[in-house]
Formats: C-alpha cells, sequence, structure tokens
C-alpha cells in the first residue's frame, strides 16, 4: 500500500475520541446525573459509568462549591435527583471535592 | 496463443472474478466493505479478541454472565445472537418519572455468575437483586452491522422523533438519552450512545474484565469484594485488545437480506401499509463523520431508534427516561438470522412476536390480525427476508 493511502486509512479509522472512564476524576470534569444530595452532610453524588457499566461517584460540598445554570447562578438546594450536570472538582486529603456544577439538563420529571 | 493474448484474456478474467467478487453479497461474520488489507488483517485480530476466552487468571469475574464476548454473540458465526438471558434491574419512581438504574446496588446488570474464589469469600453464585426491584430479561442480540447504527446522526434519531404525536397517527416516540445527556441508541431501551463505550461497558458488565476506560469491578449488590478475589491488577486487558475488539465489532457487515419471493415483496408492501414502518423506518442514512467504509450509506436498518410505549404487558425495569414499559425499536436487520423475538427472547416465532407488541404498536399488531392468512404469511415471508 502507498504511503498516501495508508495514511489516509489511519487518519479514517482513528478512534472517535477518548473514552470516558469511570475512574478519573482529577482537576477535570465529570459529566453525569444527580444521584443524591444531602447539604446537610455535604455529600453529594453523581451517577455515570461507560456503556453499561454504571458507577455512584462521591463528593463534598463545601461551603466554596458553586452551581449555576446557564450562565446565571443557581442555589445547590435546586439541584434535584436525575437532573444531568457537569461537575468539576479535585481531590483533597478528605477525598473528592466539587468546585461547580453546572445543571444542563433538569430530571426529566422536572423538565419544563 | 500469444503472451499478449493470454495477458489480456487473465486481465479479463480478473476483473469478472473481481466484478463478481464485488456484487458478493457478504456472509454473516463477514467485514464491511472497502477495508484495506491491513485493515482486513486487524479485523481478524479483532475477531480473535471477540472469542478470546477468559479466566479467573487472566481477569474474568470475579463477577461475570460470560467468559467470552462470543460465548453469547456466538450464533451463526461471531458476532451473530446468543441464547442466554441475562437479568437487569432498576426502580423505577413514577411520581418524579425518575429512573433508578440502581448503580450503587450494582446495577443495572446483575450477573448470573461467580468465579470460584467469590463464591468461596461469600457464599454467592450469582449478583442477587435488591428487593423490591423491577427485574427484566435480556436476550443476547446480534452486533451485526452495529457500526453502521453508530454512524447514524444524531440529528436523524431528533428528527424522527415525534414525542406528542403531532402527526396524529397514534404512535409517538422520542429519544433516550444516556447519563450525561447524549442520545442513546444501543441496548433494548436506547440508553446507550455510543458503540465504542458500549463494548467497553460490556466487557466488565459481561466479563468482569476491567478495561482502560473501566477501571473498576462489578460489585456484588455494591459491596467492596472481599480481599482475595479480585487478584489481578487494573486494568486486565491493555487498550489495544479493547480496540481490537472494537474496530471488529464496528466494522461486522449487516447481514445481506435474502432474495424475495413475489410473496414476501407482497409482504413488504403490506409492511409499509399496516404501519409497521412508522417506527420500524427502513432505511437510515449513515453521517458523513463515520469511517470512510461506513459514511453516506443508506442502511436498511428498520428502526427509528426511538422509545415507544409498547403497553403493560412487556413493561419490565427502566432505564434513563425509559420507563418501564418504553422499549427502543428493534432493529429488524438480520431478522432471518434469529431464532427467538423481543427483548428477552420469550417470543418464539415472528407472529408471536407480532402479537406482543401493545401500546403504541397494538394499531398496527391489530391491523396485522385483520389481514387475510395469505396476506399475514407474505409479511411474516418478508421479515424473514431481512
Amino acid at each position: 500500500m502507498h504511503a498516501l493511502p495508508l495514511l489516509v486509512s489511519l487518519y479514517i479509522l482513528r478512534p472517535a475520541g477518548p473514552l470516558p472512564t469511570v475512574l478519573q476524576f482529577g482537576p477535570d470534569t465529570l459529566v453525569g446525573t444527580v444521584h443524591a444530595l444531602d447539604l446537610r452532610q455535604g455529600a453529594f453524588s453523581v451517577t455515570t459509568g461507560v456503556g453499561m457499566a454504571l458507577r455512584v461517584v462521591q463528593l463534598r460540598i463545601t461551603a466554596d462549591t458553586r452551581a449555576a445554570e446557564g450562565g446565571a447562578a443557581l442555589q445547590l438546594s435546586a439541584l434535584n435527583p436525575g437532573d444531568v450536570v457537569r461537575v468539576t472538582g479535585g481531590t483533597r486529603p478528605e477525598g473528592r471535592v466539587a468546585y461547580t456544577i453546572e445543571r444542563v439538563a433538569p430530571a426529566p420529571g422536572r423538565a419544563p | 496463443m500469444t503472451p499478449p493474448a493470454v495477458r489480456a484474456l487473465a486481465a479479463l478474467w480478473l476483473g469478472l472474478v473481481s466484478a463478481a467478487a464485488c456484487r458478493r453479497a457478504p456472509e454473516p461474520g463477514d467485514p464491511v466493505a472497502g477495508l484495506s488489507r491491513e485493515e482486513r488483517e486487524r479485523f481478524d485480530r479483532g475477531r480473535a479478541a471477540f472469542d478470546s476466552v477468559f479466566t479467573p487468571e487472566t481477569g474474568l469475574g470475579p463477577l461475570f454472565n460470560a467468559d467470552a464476548c462470543g460465548e453469547c454473540h456466538e450464533s451463526p458465526v461471531a458476532g451473530g445472537s446468543g441464547d442466554e438471558i441475562e437479568v437487569h434491574a432498576t426502580a423505577f419512581h413514577a411520581a418524579e418519572a425518575l429512573c433508578d438504574p440502581l448503580a450503587d446496588k450494582g446495577g443495572p446488570v446483575f450477573q448470573r455468575r461467580a468465579t470460584e474464589a467469590l463464591r468461596a469469600a461469600t457464599g454467592i453464585d450469582n449478583e442477587p437483586v435488591p428487593p423490591g426491584a423491577q427485574r427484566a430479561l435480556r436476550s443476547s442480540p446480534d452486533v451485526l452491522g452495529f457500526g453502521l447504527l453508530d454512524a447514524v446522526p444524531d440529528s436523524t434519531i431528533l428528527m424522527l422523533a415525534d414525542r406528542d404525536d403531532r402527526n396524529g397517527d397514534g404512535v409517538s416516540g422520542r429519544p433516550n438519552r444516556f447519563l450525561d445527556g447524549r442520545v442513546g441508541r444501543f441496548g433494548r431501551k436506547a440508553f446507550l450512545p455510543a458503540l465504542r463505550e458500549f463494548n467497553a461497558g460490556a466487557f466488565v458488565i459481561e466479563q468482569g474484565i476491567t478495561n482502560p476506560a473501566v477501571l473498576t469491578e462489578e460489585l456484588p449488590g455494591g459491596v467492596p469484594l472481599p480481599p482475595g478475589t479480585d487478584p489481578l491488577p487494573e486494568p486486565e486487558i491493555a487498550a489495544e485488545m479493547a480496540e481490537l475488539t472494537d474496530f471488529f465489532v464496528r466494522f461486522l457487515a449487516p447481514p445481506a437480506q435474502a432474495r424475495r419471493s413475489r410473496e414476501a415483496r407482497h409482504g413488504g408492501d403490506l409492511f409499509a401499509l399496516i404501519g409497521c414502518a412508522t417506527c420500524h423506518v427502513p432505511v437510515l442514512r449513515t453521517g458523513h463523520d463515520a469511517p470512510a467504509q461506513l459514511r453516506d450509506r443508506n442502511i436498511a436498518a428498520f428502526t427509528d431508534f426511538l422509545l415507544h410505549d409498547m403497553g403493560p404487558e412487556l413493561a419490565d425495569a427502566c432505564l434513563g427516561l425509559a420507563s418501564p414499559s418504553e422499549f427502543r425499536t428493534e432493529p429488524l436487520m438480520g431478522t432471518r438470522l434469529m431464532t427467538q423475538f423481543l427483548h428477552d427472547g420469550r417470543a418464539k416465532t415472528l407472529e408471536e412476536a407480532i402479537e406482543l407488541h401493545g401500546g403504541e404498536a397494538a394499531g398496527a399488531r391489530d391491523r396485522f390480525r385483520g389481514l387475510a392468512p395469505p396476506e399475514r404469511a407474505a409479511l411474516i415471508e418478508f421479515l424473514k427476508s431481512l
């Protein structure tokens, strides 16, 4: 095979993009569905996954955690199980902490 | 004969053979047309990866349904369907229309087998379903042509949606969405958005094989694994094996349709006339962003990838936005190779499968019932040609 077609075919058959991983959660983003929220305990969990391998990721909410929707600030208490959220966060000695929580879509029963 | 004449005849023969080869319909298990020699070799290595049999020593389990992809996707060839039935379970909260996939309790797939080490440590030989969960049985579909299904743009699915039945045909249809909001298409509830993730997740939920995309094992009931039951470090397979398997599945050709008799052609007309084609959309077109061998192609998928309410008789577990009674329109591509039908294999004949259609499909089912016996037979002949 000539080099050009080979390069073209390799380009065409490149992977569609990096797969999301369930475990990776450094100073990056996690997108999933709110599983539970307990503001009193500062506990927040998101269901995410790859294919049918679903996992619940536990995070801490601190006084610095901010929520938003469509660019506007959102009360953390306005978040509900089933909301689709994009969470930025990082790992601290006490565990994973959410820095920002953006509601991407409301839970199905609460959709307008 | 002179050498130039021999060369000319040889060239002609080669051309005819090549043309015949180009026209030859793919056999089940063949790749789509257009793979280079290197890609064909990769496809064959992917088939070997697909058929690799795992043991606890090579990563199998601790919970699993099968020891190889090819254990369940085997008939008539690797990538085909299987007679294995697996267990899913979720919890539906009707008041909020909210589905809990029970991810923190080991769901939504509850494995039917456990390694000897896990059995010895816990006493279980399968993963228990939590009390109160709604169980669902799922048969093993073939994955032939899945790369083409993956290549249909989301915009096509969204365009077909008619969630409020605005066209008044009695059939609505809405897309499911994955946990992160992407449009779903794979699985009986159309929950999974992409083939790569479908494949990577399947390694873990079906075989207990962690891989670079899923680095954690399935946990029995969500409870951590006892020490010593998962001896291999994660991931248990490298990216190359997962990618080979994905390559194989992605480029498996869809089953070629059988040659149709006049009766079957008439059945195809009836299929459209009584409304089956409203949901089982005969042809979808793949997008331009797909790999060259899969892009801009018409695919006789006979699905709209949408969720439809199939009535209370079939209702089982929810998933994503899908309520217990909502199911994705099952692609009919490859029906001629199937030996059991519907999401759980409960129907042993196509007639039985049609009879079990309810909800939004009740109208089409009733029109099928209203056909004269020869017409019903013709429609079944058409389905057997797909």
